[in-house]
């Protein structure tokens, strides 16, 4: 075993949640070391920050709808939470994109109106923070939309798409772009690193401009840039006279890796330590403590001291929670107690795929401090935490990014140190 | 309303009316086949993929074995490019009654079962992955074969040599009879609701499970098939590469058939009144994974990736009293309602099972001869169905060859069952149909460890955009509307949860909730206005 490192707090999971709780830990001043099996659960989301998209009808200001979402669900994170501490949590979110690595890039939006922008399949999709990139699809916007689809990249469908938002309403067509790429595919992150390049894009630009009509803006596929997005962006805005919007693709998602390097960067910044390719296998207890984590990388165990854990391992999807052969739902990493989980002998899942799910609100079992049950030092952030359906909520980053900011919080609080600016 | 004349009315899709179809055509006469539903959508395609050898009968019921046998060798001949030669094992395990092994064998040699016994150490070799404790293990000639593309097969060539017409998605409703006569059926294009009146010489009743109803539409009583629900589970890869069989008289969960990317663990029998009650009971899948432990120690650790059930059509005679359907002979039953019931010019096949469906459209089709007092005799023992001309049997890689050979020239849809875009938009256009299921079984879209996560998306798009109108306004020509596509889409990822739903657990429900947050996070699929 290797000599063993000490850290104020150890983070478990390198998703939004995560690398909140990290960053803001150590920019505080902590010593902080992000522990990821794997990178976050960023590259597969569409990169916007979803607060709450759905109650279960549309919500169009999130700040007005919260208050009655929580009084009618007192076990659902944000009612742990407290909807006041959403607000300073996007706000830190949306400074650390802007000083992020993308120079330029930023997000927009607040609690007052959910943007209306469409899905790869032509949804109107409720989300309160987007990247500047996307904000032009606004659906509630006049201007008649031209999609954009390349053969070469399968996960956008600008035929479908068109068709579903002629439906909602929105006067849209398409056109299909050859591009001068000779391969049968390339998926987005392959595109997005071409359009990194001027030269790839004033070609773009030169065969799309002519394929334009009117006052048409355009939408493409998620994938303009990613060491430079804003430039890439308001170079083909400026290239085409008119406004550029993105939409989201299917994994692997652009927007959710720049969002990645721009934590990542922020945590770094700040003197935090990543580490991606580390299995936490165990964990030493003292009393209600976790002392220290055995973790496994790059093949030989470690041990991290710590005074802090937060776990911020997500949920089924993520790997945080496993459900075995046995029916038996389990956390993963520290085996933890739950909550939520369907009593055995009832239903896990039922027969309507579309219907609210047994399972999917099981979570770790917290207290009002975010802190795990019996353990006076594990704080739990992101959809490891019970009582939310993210998807069908919408409300996925606005859960992740308000307990890991709050959970650095609290951590800070107990520590004494003053919560920096 | 249309009217369709013909000599031969085949009602049932399936392995059997597909071949009555194409034994029919053969023999030069006119056929149209009508079914409810898709090809092979029903029994046919919701077994496990066996071609019998017939050892699993040869104790029980001999009479199904020395069939089996029979066909398997006909069919390895003239359906070479929808089987995979497996081979097939009989194995002693620990659960497993010792005594039953020299049953097995002595059943083996009276039935003509080729088998033959061998050490059980070298099958652990072959098979490392089976229960180390055999104890005695026989050799035999299971196969596996592949429903859909024989149906398909057998239907294409009907329509090929014979100019047979195919009607899929075409429910019957009504039966015509003229007196003592049965001279057609009224069919209905579920899709459109558009009706049809098909009069035809003889009406052959290949509905299976559903021969009862059909019956009773032509007026006739008594044809009682008792359904025999089973349910299978497809595990995520290739646990084993041989047919594996428990050595022990047949009962649940005692057979593990590797077909294409999957292996199949089956199966249950459940005797039920409604042929189309799939419902998946929680016990008989915990049951199911208790029986793969047997088998294969170590199978609940494997990915399960979808359970379905089956319902095998086992005539009764009504005059008689059967406890358990298994107990119920695996032979087929022809009803010829001209001699049983003075009605003429209708058949009904049924019973029996996917491997002897070519003898049983050969003893259907010489009951409609009979019945128009001709003679011309059968020649599916020996006509080569098309695909099978080589007599090359499928072998695992084959896709994988083909892509490999395509690789710098056409886009992958489906990386899970390695399905190219030129090969689904070559299916789109040659089917016509807008009901991604349809490819499903016949392209396996699908049907990989991500159950279409990444896949369905494409397919809905590129459907979309070979035959839809992007202003979505107008269809033109066959053309599909944006509703028609997200039917599709949502209608696939309906179905497919059906059958995943009983079985989410370990890395597969880790799956299933990647493929929600693909489709209802980022896609937001359940919010498609209607």
């Amino acid at each position: 075993m290797r000599t063993s490192l000490h850290y104020d707090a150890v983070v478990i999971g390198a998703g939004v949640a995560g690398l909140t709780a990290g960053t803001r830990l150590a920019e505080a001043g902590a010593r902080v070391c992000v522990l990821a099996k794997g990178v976050g659960s960023t590259h597969l989301a569409g990169g916007t920050v979803d607060v709450l998209g759905y109650d279960p009808g549309r919500v169009e200001a999130p700040a007005r709808a919260l208050p009655a979402f929580v009084e009618a669900r007192p076990d659902h994170p944000y009612a742990l939470l407290g909807v006041d501490a959403i607000p300073p949590a996007l706000e830190w979110f949306a400074q650390r994109i802007e000083r992020g690595p993308q120079p330029g890039y930023r997000y927009l939006g607040s609690l007052e109106r959910n943007h209306l922008l469409p899905t790869a399949v032509g949804v109107a999709r409720p989300s309160a923070l987007v990247p500047e990139t996307m904000a032009a699809g606004e659906l509630g916007a006049e201007r008649p939309v031209c999609l954009v689809g390349v053969r070469i990249l399968r996960e956008f469908h600008a035929s479908l798409c068109a068709a579903n938002l002629a439906r909602l309403g929105v006067e849209a067509r398409r056109v299909e772009l050859g591009l001068d790429i000779d391969r049968p595919e390339v998926n987005a992150l392959g595109l997005a690193r071409r359009f990194d390049d001027p030269a790839f894009r004033r070609d773009f630009a030169a065969s799309l401009a002519r394929r334009l009509e009117g006052e048409e803006r355009v939408g493409l596929p998620a994938v303009l840039g990613l060491r430079d997005p804003h430039g890439a962006w308001s170079d083909l805005e400026d290239r085409l006279g008119r406004p550029v919007f993105e939409i989201p693709t299917p994994p692997p998602s652009v927007p959710g890796m720049r969002l990645y390097e721009a934590l990542r960067a922020a945590l770094r910044a700040a003197g935090g330590r990543l580490v991606v390719g580390a299995t936490v296998v165990g964990a030493k207890r003292d009393g209600a403590q976790v002392s220290a984590l055995r973790v496994d990388t790059a093949g030989r165990e470690t041990t991290f001291g710590a005074r802090w854990v937060v776990l911020a391992t997500g949920g089924f999807a993520s790997g945080g929670l496993a459900l075995g052969s046995d029916w038996v739902v389990r956390e993963t990493v520290l085996g933890l107690p739950l909550r939520g989980v369907p009593l055995p002998g009832t239903a896990r899942f039922l027969p309507d795929y579309f219907a609210e799910q047994p399972m999917s609100r099981a979570g770790v079992a917290v207290d009002a401090t975010l802190r795990a049950e019996d353990l006076e030092n594990v704080l739990v952030a992101g959809a490891a935490l019970p009582g939310a359906e993210p998807w069908r909520e919408g409300s996925g980053e606005g859960i992740s990014l308000t307990s890991g900011h709050r959970a650095a919080e609290l951590v800070l609080a107990a520590n004494g140190l003053a919560a920096a600016a | 309303m249309a009217a369709l004349s013909t000599e031969v009315l085949v009602i049932g899709g399936g392995a059997t009316g597909a071949g009555v179809a194409w034994d029919a055509a053969l023999r030069g006469f006119r056929v149209v086949l009508a079914d409810r539903a898709d090809l092979c959508e029903g029994t046919s395609g919701r077994f496990h993929g066996l071609l019998h050898s017939g050892g699993r009968y040869v104790v029980k019921d001999p009479r199904a074995a020395e069939e089996c046998i029979a066909e398997n060798r006909i069919l390895r001949e003239v359906s070479a490019d929808c089987i995979e030669d497996t081979g097939g094992l009989f194995v002693t395990t620990p659960s497993d009654d010792e005594a039953y092994a020299d049953r097995f064998a002595e059943g083996c040699r009276a039935t003509g079962v080729d088998c033959e016994e061998v050490d059980p150490a070298e099958v652990l070799r072959e098979e490392p992955r089976l229960h180390p404790g055999i104890s005695r293990a026989f050799r035999v000639p299971d196969a596996n074969i592949d429903a859909w593309k024989t149906v398909w097969a057998l239907a294409r060539g009907a329509h090929a040599r014979g100019g047979a017409r195919i009607l899929p998605y075409h429910a019957v409703v009504g039966v015509h009879r003229r007196g003592d006569q049965v001279t057609g059926a009224r069919v209905r294009d579920v899709r459109t609701g558009d009706e049809l009146d098909v009069e035809a010489c003889v009406t052959v009743n290949a509905t299976g499970a559903w021969a009862g109803k059909v019956a009773e539409l032509a007026g006739i009583e008594g044809v009682r098939v008792l359904p025999g629900r089973g349910i299978m589970i497809a595990m995520n890869h290739r646990l084993v590469n041989t047919v594996v069989n428990r050595c022990q008289m047949p009962t649940d969960g005692d057979i593990l058939v590797p077909i294409r990317t999957v292996s199949v663990m089956g199966t249950t029998d459940v005797q039920t009144d409604d042929p189309d009650d799939h419902t998946v009971a929680q016990d008989e899948v915990d049951a199911m994974l208790e029986d793969g432990e047997r088998l294969v120690p170590g199978f609940r650790q494997a990915r399960a990736l979808r359970v379905w059930t089956g319902v095998r059509p086992l005539f009764q005679d009504t005059k008689e009293d059967v406890a358990s359907t298994r107990d119920v002979t695996r032979s087929h039953t022809l009803l010829d309602h001209a001699e049983r019931d003075g009605v003429g010019g209708f058949v009904t096949i049924t019973g029996g099972k996917l491997t002897t469906f070519r003898l049983m459209a050969e003893e259907a089709v010489d009951a409609v001869c009979r019945q128009l007092g001709e003679e011309r005799p059968c020649t599916t023992r020996t006509e080569r169905l098309r695909g099978s001309e080589e007599g090359e049997h499928y072998h695992l890689g084959e896709r994988l060859g083909r892509r490999e050979a395509g690789l710098h020239d056409d886009q992958l849809v489906c990386e899970c069952e390695l399905i190219t875009r030129e090969r689904l938009e070559e299916s789109m256009r040659r089917r016509g149909t807008a009901n991604l299921d349809d490819f499903r079984r016949v392209l396996r879209l699908g049907m990989g460890p991500c159950q279409g996560g990444f896949c369905i998306y494409r397919a809905t798009g590129i459907m979309h955009a070979l035959r839809g109108d992007p202003s979505g306004a107008t269809p033109r020509g066959d053309g599909l509307t944006a509703e028609q596509a997200n039917d599709a889409l949502l209608g696939f990822l309906r179905e497919r949860w059906k059958g995943v739903w009983p079985i989410l657990y370990g890395d597969q429900l880790r799956q299933a909730r990647l493929d929600d947050w693909i489709f209802q996070g980022v896609l937001d699929v359940g919010h498609l206005e209607r």
